[in-house]
């Protein structure tokens, strides 16, 4: 199942040349292996472990999260405004699933 | 051993342990476990904790408590120019994991945000490797309630 990615600006329209600041949340357990569901067996390490950030289809940033991220983790990355372009967040877990979020870079 | 001399000894011995103990408690953060450090610093960078040196440029934010370890809020900013940042890694001294994620600013500004877990009060850190291959450090302490990874 594709992990769920809400990707979002701030400011919304920053002006050329302003800093920014991208967030992607996503909607992931993750679990960090060390946890243990209600009959006390232990739930395997599932963590998304690749959070990649592209900007008009090239890489821009790219973080490697590890087993201890917080459930329905936040990415915040900071940027600089230059041209209008789409940015794109991908992620994958251990299990090889993935998600992808996109959000649109205006001027103001 | 009569009680003189035992009272003589035993004054030694206490104050000995005070002079040695003292200066090493005066600059301990809370939660701190280098023993543990040490082994992931040598796993993610292959350099210990001896090769790096503590800088202002690093400014490592984290809230000085957290009801639940569960989600806590961490925030790196490195005053550097983006080119001269390879990564930016995050560490947890109690974590079973102390790696908290590790950052690569290409042509994003050498900053990074997240939430982790913390086991239990910790000391946090933010390293920062450099083009020209140095280590810098900036820590935290973060005191849990609740622990957030069992």
């Amino acid at each position: 199942m594709a992990i769920r990615v809400i990707v979002r600006l701030n400011p919304a329209r920053p002006k050329a040349g302003e800093e920014f600041r991208l967030q992607a949340v996503a909607q992931h357990p993750n679990h960090p292996g060390t946890t243990r569901d209600a009959q006390g067996n232990l739930i395997p390490a599932n963590y998304i472990n690749l959070v990649e950030v592209l900007f008009e289809g090239e890489k821009v940033a790219e973080a490697r999260p590890g087993p201890s991220t917080s459930a329905n983790p936040l990415y915040g990355f900071k940027f600089r405004a230059e041209r209008p372009g789409t940015f794109t967040v991908r992620l994958r877990d251990l299990s090889g699933d993935t998600g992808e979020g996109t959000t649109r870079l205006e001027l103001a | 051993m009569n009680r003189r001399a035992f009272l003589r000894s035993t004054g030694v011995a206490l104050g000995a342990l005070a002079l040695a103990g003292l200066p090493v408690r005066a600059q301990a953060l809370e939660g701190e476990d280098l023993a543990n450090l040490e082994k992931a610093l040598q796993e993610a960078l292959g350099k210990g904790f001896r090769d790096l040196t503590p800088s202002n440029l690093v400014r490592l934010t984290m809230p000085s408590i957290a009801e639940s370890g569960a989600n806590v809020p961490a925030e790196v900013e490195v005053e550097l120019p983006s080119a001269q940042v390879k990564a930016i890694h995050l560490f947890a001294d109690k974590n079973p994991t102390p790696r908290l994620a590790s950052f690569m600013p290409m042509k994003a500004l050498p900053a990074y945000a997240t939430r982790v877990r913390l086991a239990e009060t910790s000391a946090v850190r933010a390293v920062v490797e450099t083009a020209d291959g140095r280590l810098l450090l900036a820590s935290a302490s973060t005191r849990v309630t609740v622990g957030g990874c069992g």
